[in-house]
C-alpha cells in the first residue's frame, strides 16, 4: 500500500504495533542483562566502575535498538542498526583499554590480556556494519525498484 | 542480495554466541583454580647457599588447560639490589588434575654481605617481587605480580662481647678470658668458629683464641674465647679485639672491638 494514501487508523496501529515490538524486545534484552548482572555481581565487587560500564553499555545500545525499531521499514533503521555496531566496536576499545586490562585488588596488580578477544569482537562487529550497510543499499535498492515499476 | 544478508546474519550471531560462551566458561574456570601455597623450608645447599623452597599445589577443576604457568621470584635487599632471581616453569596444568610446582630461590648469603654487613646482626626486611604468569584456554595470558617484604633474622643478632677476664695459664703466661654472646634469628643452624685477637692500647698483639660455635635457628648462645698472653706486661686496660667469624655460609671478620 502507498504510504501517503494510508489512512491515520492505519498509521497509528502501525506505530502502536512497531512500539510494542521495540517494548518486546527491550523487555527481553533488560531481561537477559538482569539475569547476566547476578552472575557478573562478583565481578563488580572486584572491579571498580564494572556495573556503571555495564549498565552505560545496555542503556545506548537498547536506546539504539528502540530507535531501530521504530524507524522500522524505513532507511533510518539500518543506519541504527549501523550505529549500534560501531558503538559496539568503539565502546570495547575504550572500556577494555585496548585489550589490556590492569587491576589492583589487595596488593596484587592483575593484567590480563584479552586483545584476542577485542580483536573478534571488532571482526564481529564490523561483520554486523557491514551487514547493516548491505541492509540499507538492499532497501534503497528495493525503493528504487519499486518506483521504477509504478513508472 | 537477501541470502547473503541473511548467511551474514546467523553467521554473526553464531559467533557472538560461541564468544560470549568461551568468555563466560573461561571466567567460571578461572574460579575453580585453587591455588595451594604450602609451608616454605629453608636449607642450605651443598654450595652453602640458601635455598628457599615453596611448593605450591595447584587443583585445576576448571574446563581448560592451563598452560606456560611461570612463578617468578625477586629478592632484593633494602637497596633494591637483586640477591636472587629464580623461575619455575609448568608448560602444562592439566585440568582435573592436581599439579604439584616446587619453587626454589637460591640466595648467595656473601652477596647480601656485600652491601650491608647490617644483615647479620639485625633484624630486619628483605623485599620479594613475585610474578605468576599464564595461559588461561590457550589463549588468555594473565600475570598476577605483587610485592611483598620477608622478614629476615639475623643470625649474631645482639652479638656482645663481655668483660675481659684475666687469670693465671701457666708459670709464665696469661689467659685471658672473653665471653661472647648472641641470638640466632636466621632460618638456618649456624656451624662455625670464632676467633678473637687482642691488641692493647699501643697496637701491640697480646695473643690470639678460638672457639667452635654452635647455634641452632631461634636459639641463643653463650660461650667464651680463651686467649693465651705471653707477656703479661704488655696487657693494658684499654685496647682493641679484631673478631673473626668463620662459618659454612659465609665469613666475617676483622670486626674491631674497642675494650676497656
Amino acid at each position: 500500500m502507498d504510504e501517503k494514501s494510508i489512512g491515520f487508523k492505519e498509521r497509528l496501529r502501525r506505530i502502536t504495533l512497531k512500539i510494542l515490538k521495540a517494548t518486546i524486545k527491550a523487555a527481553l534484552l533488560y531481561g537477559v542483562y538482569f539475569v547476566l548482572s547476578m552472575f557478573l555481581a562478583p565481578i563488580s565487587d572486584v572491579v571498580p566502575g564494572f556495573q556503571q560500564m555495564v549498565e552505560t553499555f545496555v542503556t545506548v545500545y537498547l536506546f539504539l535498538m528502540i530507535l531501530g525499531e521504530i524507524t522500522s521499514g524505513t532507511v533510518f533503521q539500518h543506519f541504527f542498526g549501523a550505529a549500534k555496531a560501531l558503538f559496539v566496536i568503539l565502546y570495547l576499545i575504550f572500556s577494555l583499554n585496548g585489550g589490556v586490562i590492569t587491576l589492583y585488588f589487595q596488593g596484587a596488580q592483575l593484567m590480563v590480556d584479552i586483545r584476542l578477544f577485542l580483536m573478534v569482537a571488532i571482526l564481529l562487529s564490523l561483520l554486523g556494519f557491514a551487514k547493516s550497510v548491505l541492509q540499507a543499499i538492499n532497501f534503497l535498492n528495493e525503493k528504487a525498484q519499486m518506483e521504477s515499476l509504478k513508472f | 542480495m537477501k541470502i547473503s544478508i541473511k548467511m551474514i546474519s546467523i553467521a554473526t550471531t553464531f559467533l557472538w554466541l560461541f564468544l560470549i560462551t568461551f568468555c563466560v566458561s573461561v571466567a567460571y574456570s578461572i574460579k575453580d583454580v585453587q591455588f595451594n601455597f604450602e609451608e616454605p623450608n629453608v636449607s642450605v645447599t651443598k654450595k652453602n647457599e640458601l635455598l628457599f623452597s615453596l611448593p605450591i599445589s595447584i587443583f585445576n577443576k576448571g574446563y581448560y588447560n592451563i598452560d606456560s604457568f611461570n612463578l617468578t621470584t625477586k629478592v632484593l635487599d633494602r637497596e633494591s639490589f637483586t640477591l636472587a632471581c629464580q623461575s619455575t616453569f609448568v608448560p602444562v596444568i592439566e585440568k582435573n588434575k592436581r599439579t604439584i610446582v616446587n619453587h626454589t630461590v637460591t640466595v648467595n648469603f656473601n652477596d647480601l654481605l656485600q652491601n650491608s654487613q647490617d644483615y647479620l646482626f639485625n633484624d630486619t626486611e628483605l623485599k620479594l617481587y613475585m610474578i605468576v604468569g599464564m595461559k588461561l584456554a590457550d589463549v588468555i595470558p594473565v600475570q598476577v605480580s605483587t610485592n611483598l617484604s620477608l622478614p629476615w633474622g639475623a643470625p649474631l643478632y645482639n652479638f656482645t662481647i663481655g668483660k675481659i677476664r684475666y687469670g693465671v695459664d701457666n708459670a709464665t703466661r696469661v689467659k685471658a678470658t672473653i665471653p661472647i654472646s648472641f641470638e640466632n634469628h636466621a632460618p638456618f643452624d649456624l656451624n662455625g668458629t670464632v676467633k678473637i685477637k687482642i691488641y692493647n692500647n699501643n697496637d701491640v698483639f697480646l695473643g690470639d683464641g678460638e672457639t667452635s660455635i654452635e647455634a641452632p635457628q631461634g636459639s641463643s648462645y653463650q660461650d667464651y674465647v680463651e686467649v693465651s698472653v705471653k707477656n703479661a706486661e704488655t696487657i693494658s686496660d684499654s685496647g682493641r679485639l679484631e673478631v673473626y667469624i668463620q662459618t659454612s655460609l659465609f665469613s666475617y671478620g676483622p670486626m674491631v672491638i674497642s675494650y676497656g
